[in-house]
């Protein structure tokens, strides 16, 4: 079965839109159980889309993203292992594999936009000192943008083109530049709580940040857990001091005058 | 009064100029808020993570509270600090941050209250959403589908839908209400809530270092015979999430001295693709 250029544009527009719903808008009409129907639908083939919609669902039934771990691309897999199922006739299961090299693209394209977008915060910073709101919008609408296009070319390349040909597009991309970003976004929150320590960070709860740690690091306790054991540290204290409350009341009538 | 306005001074950046409580949200506002709220990660990056996005769900709501330009500003400011939260939570986080900018609480206890309440969200939210609500959703429309139906898809995407936007829209308003309610408890015990707040922000933020923060070295030392993994030999048997630690403070350190932000992850760009083509990474 051929496909046409008009096909391959509507299947990389719904690569678009779904790959903006993994991350915002969170409907989940980007899992395959859904997104296998509308690929059967643009192919001219519903029921085919349906099940092989229902047997990928399974496949990404456990590869939700914990813990900001990263899952195999499940749009591209699912849109572009959906065509190759209903185009050739290969098994739900063969077309995910040739549509993996793709999946393994689009992680690379959200990782360069994540890292891309790192130094975009700071020209935020800059928006926020002078509270110009349409520079704050117009940043998010870019991110948006990029990663929706991404979107668009790493399915509608490989259905257009057929997988062999553009495979030769995937493994042009220099791998360990990537992997090297991937790593240094590992470690990039590091300069954002730097920021934010700079912000909130006084001598008297240096004790409270060492506590924290420890509690994570030796611990290994789920945040809520820490989160709990704190609120009980400074509910003590907001308890302890309330005989003082009575002044810190007349200091704040002060101030007001 | 010298002394008063020399303390003013010092504190000119984490208060508000105008303390008067700011205007009153209307259910349109909260809604406005939650429909934004579904971008919360579209400035998504390493650095910051969320907190473009954050920012851009709540603003309609800052721009109302405050109406001095100065206070608008500062409140930006700070609302650009580092957030990750659970995507589909976040609603109930906006909520009471919103109250508390009514109420006009200064920057720094405001953004602690946020790191304490939005930080353990991510947890609870994995566990209800994608261990829970998902598989039960996926699992009737894969069995359906696979019988041939179209009702697979049309009663999954419902079915999930349903519940997502009930909490979204329903935990924006009860935190917002729950969150006016405090006002005035608040408003009386603001120096009280500030330090109350500093010790559980701050206490989060220790643990989301090491947490977050990933960074080992695939570094090996020979000795003779042996080889020695520099991170699960000793780094790993003397500290963990040590290196995380150690260059979160280095980073910190720098900022201290000035550096700006984009120097800083620049700088670290580098050393994360340096060490993966030199090996030690």
């Amino acid at each position: 079965m051929e496909i046409s250029i008009i096909q391959a544009f509507i299947l990389g527009l719904l690569a678009f839109i779904a790959g903006l719903d993994l991350f915002n808008g969170l409907t989940h009409m980007h899992r395959p159980v859904v997104l296998g129907p509308l690929v059967g639908l643009v192919l001219g083939d519903l029921q085919t889309g349906i099940l092989v919609g229902g047997t990928l669902e399974l496949v990404w039934m456990g590869l939700a993203p914990l813990a900001g771990a990263q899952p195999p691309n499940v749009i591209i897999g699912t849109i572009v292992g959906a065509t190759f199922a209903i185009t050739t006739g290969v098994s739900a299961e063969v077309a995910v594999g040739i549509a993996v090299p793709f999946a393994v693209a689009v992680q690379m394209g959200i990782t360069l936009l994540f890292s891309a977008m790192s130094p975009m915060m700071s020209k935020c910073d800059d928006f926020a000192d002078d509270a110009n709101t349409r520079g704050i919008e117009l940043v998010n609408y870019f991110g948006l943008l990029v990663l929706g296009v991404f979107y668009f070319f790493c399915a509608f390349l490989p259905i257009y083109f057929g997988a062999e040909h553009a495979g030769a597009f995937v493994e042009a991309l220099p791998k360990n530049l990537i992997d090297g970003l991937g790593v240094a976004g590992g470690i990039m929150p590091a300069v954002g709580f730097a920021i934010l320590m700079k912000i909130m960070m006084k001598n008297i709860y240096i004790p409270y940040f060492i506590l924290g740690f420890v509690a994570a690091a030796w611990l290994q306790l789920p945040i809520l857990a820490i989160a709990c054991a704190a609120l009980a540290m400074a509910l003590i204290d907001f308890m302890k001091k309330d005989e003082t409350a009575a002044t810190v009341k007349n200091e704040e009538l002060d101030d007001g005058i | 009064m010298g002394s008063n306005t020399e303390k003013n001074a010092l504190i000119d950046a984490n208060e508000y100029e105008d303390q008067s409580i700011g205007a009153e949200l209307t259910t349109a506002d909260i809604n406005k808020m939650a429909w934004r709220s579904l971008l919360l990660q579209a400035s998504f990056n390493y650095e910051r993570m969320q907190a473009g996005g954050w920012l851009y769900g709540i603003l309609p709501a800052l721009k109302k509270i405050h109406t001095n330009k100065n206070d608008l500003a500062k409140s930006m400011k700070g609302h650009m600090g580092f957030l990750n939260t659970h995507p589909f939570l976040v609603t109930f986080v906006m909520g009471i941050i919103l109250a508390m900018e009514r109420s006009k609480q200064d920057v720094s206890s405001i953004q602690n209250t946020k790191i304490a309440v939005a930080s353990p969200l991510g947890g609870i939210g994995d566990a209800m959403f994608w261990l829970t609500l998902l598989p039960i959703c996926g699992g009737i429309g894969a069995d359906l589908a696979l019988r041939g139906s179209i009702m697979g898809a049309i009663l999954f995407f419902i079915m999930f839908n349903v519940v997502h936007f009930t909490l979204r829209f329903g935990l924006a308003h009860y935190a917002y209400r729950m969150g006016v309610k405090a006002i005035p408890l608040i408003k009386a015990n603001t120096k009280k809530v500030a330090h109350a707040a500093a010790i559980v922000g701050i206490t989060v933020i220790g643990a989301l270092v090491a947490t977050y923060v990933r960074l080992s070295t695939t570094l090996e030392i020979n000795a003779g015979d042996a080889v020695v993994k520099l991170q699960t030999d000793v780094l790993d048997k003397l500290m963990p999430a040590f290196l995380p630690l150690v260059y979160t403070l280095i980073m910190y350190a720098l900022v201290k001295r000035g550096w700006s932000p984009v120097k800083l992850i620049m700088f670290t760009m580098v050393l994360g693709v340096a060490g993966k083509y030199a090996g030690f990474l």
